[in-house]
């Protein structure tokens, strides 16, 4: 089988300081793919091995089959990096039709495939504006804009959203949920919530080292289910509930969210059972869940492993 | 192989071209042009101009064939226009350092921007590096040219014809200057490759061959034999050329198309290895 990214035994160093641990994972091509982690866990430092940015200090990486940097990679990877800007002596257009011809288009065809990516993130307006002239948003949507051009088989995203106002940051999230059908995509980002709704993989680093590759919807949604009430004066509510037929254990992950377990065989309406049991509870509830948040799944396993 | 060989052939020249569109197409290069023209008026004005109406005079010239043959330059002032010695003696020793300054930047704001992230996932660091390189020779080419014209259109103005051999020598000029460039366009290349900054690329280079030269000097002061290696430093034939004419003077092109072969393939090597 082969895989979008493989990576044996990958360490890297600066000095005496290990960013990376001998990670060991393969990833295939398909859904977005969540990179999560604490700050200073080595994310970035894996985008800039992924990108050939940074050579590895021991192990192996392939990106496509291929060392990363390697020419064969050329327009069929493509990368946000993160704080990186393009030149402020040059137009947007200028740039990226460059960047175009760059990855063999014609120039005519590079500046057609400037205007087409600056379109997808609303930025068609501002084709003839320099870089120094766009606020940090609109710096931060060029450079996704530039990681589109061409038919890129692999997009890596370091921190997509991050700085984005709230509609921005939506236009984003659609556009690789849109896109995922035609590219693989990779996503750096401390925002849990949006990775868990366009990722289908997870990995976890910390402290730079892989503590958990997983599938987001799988084995989660089996046997799980978070409720969220509505603000309110309940009494009893973890006896209540695991009271109910079928509930292997209940914890109460924050303030009015409860996460259930329970034997998916025993209570296969287990879903039916909790809405009836609140109706005679009295209990409202604001939101039901299948399957534990991306959040919970990741936090319980580190805090079971720690 | 002649994919890769071609690919890297395509990109380095778009690198290249794109420098050609820098000097001509945004207000960073537009300055500098301004800049250029200034100074070559009062070159031309002043000294070019001033000095060949004064070697005009035999005693003069008498006085300084006798004063320049002392010193191995004997030949200064047989090139077929006054305007072209004048000219030729300048920029020998001043287009060197103009050029520690204008190249500075071939590969540093870049790095520390973070535009090179975008540019290695479509290229080479190969291409980028040689590319840049290539465009500030074209850059150079251009603006050499330019300078030459300048200076052929003043001595037609005061002679009033252009002799053929002033052209033919004009040529050798410029071809003689390109040369003598390379190797300081070479280790802006390199310097500029480990720093992050023109100003850092400058002082790293002027600091390096000041450290050179003041090893070299401590080395042979002490152990005489040495001396040799002296010859061996960017610019180190400058005096002999100034005592070649024609044609001939490309008989001490060897010197420095080696030292631009050695900083090359150093500045390739650090490219390829810097941490973006």
């Amino acid at each position: 089988m082969s895989y979008l990214i493989e990576a044996r035994h990958l360490s890297k160093s600066f000095g005496q300081k290990a960013v990376l641990q001998d990670l060991t994972f393969s990833l295939p091509a398909g859904e977005p793919i969540a990179l999560i982690g604490p700050n200073g866990a080595g994310k970035t430092t894996l985008f800039s091995l992924l990108c050939g940015y940074l050579p590895a200090s021991s192990g192996e990486l392939k990106v496509l089959g291929h060392k990363p940097g390697s020419s064969a990679l050329f327009g069929r990877v493509s990368a946000l990096p993160q704080d990186a800007m393009l030149d402020p002596n040059f137009s947007l257009l200028t740039q990226l039709s460059f960047f175009g011809q760059l990855q063999g288009m014609s120039k005519a065809k590079a500046l057609a495939e400037s205007r087409r990516v600056l379109s997808l993130v609303d930025l068609a307006g501002s084709a003839d504006l320099k870089a120094t002239a766009l606020s940090h948003g609109m710096r931060k949507r060029v450079a996704i804009a530039q990681a589109l051009m061409g038919s890129p088989e692999l997009v890596m995203l370091d921190e997509p959203t991050a700085g984005l106002d709230p509609v921005n940051a939506l236009q984003v999230r659609q556009l690789i949920a849109t896109l995922s059908g035609e590219a693989s995509f990779i996503i750096s980002s401390h925002n849990i919530f949006e990775l868990e709704r366009l990722c289908g993989t997870v990995l976890y680093l910390e402290h730079g080292k892989l503590v958990q590759q997983s599938a987001v919807q799988s084995a989660a949604t089996q046997g799980y289910v978070t409720l969220t009430l509505e603000p309110g004066a309940y009494t009893d509510v973890l006896p209540q509930l695991r009271a109910l037929p079928g509930v292997i254990a209940v914890s109460d992950s924050q303030k009015y969210e409860y996460v259930l377990q329970f034997d998916a065989e025993l209570a296969p309406d287990f879903d039916l059972t909790l809405l009836m049991a609140l109706r005679q509870l009295g209990w409202r509830y604001r939101q039901l869940t299948k399957g534990q948040t991306l959040e919970q799944q990741l936090f319980a396993v580190t805090a079971k492993q720690a | 192989m002649s994919a890769a060989l071609s690919l890297f052939g395509r990109q380095t020249w778009l690198y290249s071209r794109f420098e050609l569109q820098r000097l001509f197409l945004t207000p960073r290069g537009w300055f500098a042009l301004a800049a250029f023209t200034t100074i070559w008026y009062f070159l031309l004005r002043y000294p070019i101009y001033q000095a060949s109406v004064q070697l005009q005079e035999p005693e003069i010239q008498q006085m300084l064939s006798g004063m320049l043959g002392m010193v191995g330059m004997y030949n200064l002032l047989n090139w077929s226009l006054p305007e072209l010695s004048v000219y030729w003696a300048l920029t020998v020793f001043f287009m060197p350092l103009a050029v520690l300054f204008a190249t500075a930047d071939q590969t540093c704001s870049d790095r520390s921007r973070g535009t090179l992230r975008f540019l290695t996932l479509r290229s080479s660091r190969d291409s980028i590096f040689f590319g840049r390189f290539i465009g500030q020779i074209l850059v150079q080419a251009l603006l050499i040219g330019l300078s030459l014209l300048a200076t052929l259109v003043l001595a037609v103005w005061r002679v009033g014809e252009l002799p053929l051999s002033a052209l033919n020598a004009a040529l050798v000029i410029w071809l003689n200057l390109l040369i003598v460039l390379l190797p300081f366009t070479a280790l802006m290349a390199l310097c500029s490759a480990l720093v992050r900054s023109s100003r850092l690329a400058i002082s790293l280079a002027i600091v390096s061959i000041g450290a050179v030269a003041g090893l070299l000097g401590y080395l042979v002061w002490h152990f005489p034999d040495l001396r040799v290696v002296l010859e061996y430093l960017p610019g180190a034939q400058l005096p002999m050329l100034l005592g070649a004419q024609g044609w001939d003077t490309l008989k001490h092109c060897g010197l420095p198309l080696l030292q631009t072969a050695v900083l090359l393939l150093i500045g390739r090597i650090v490219m390829q290895e810097k941490a973006l």
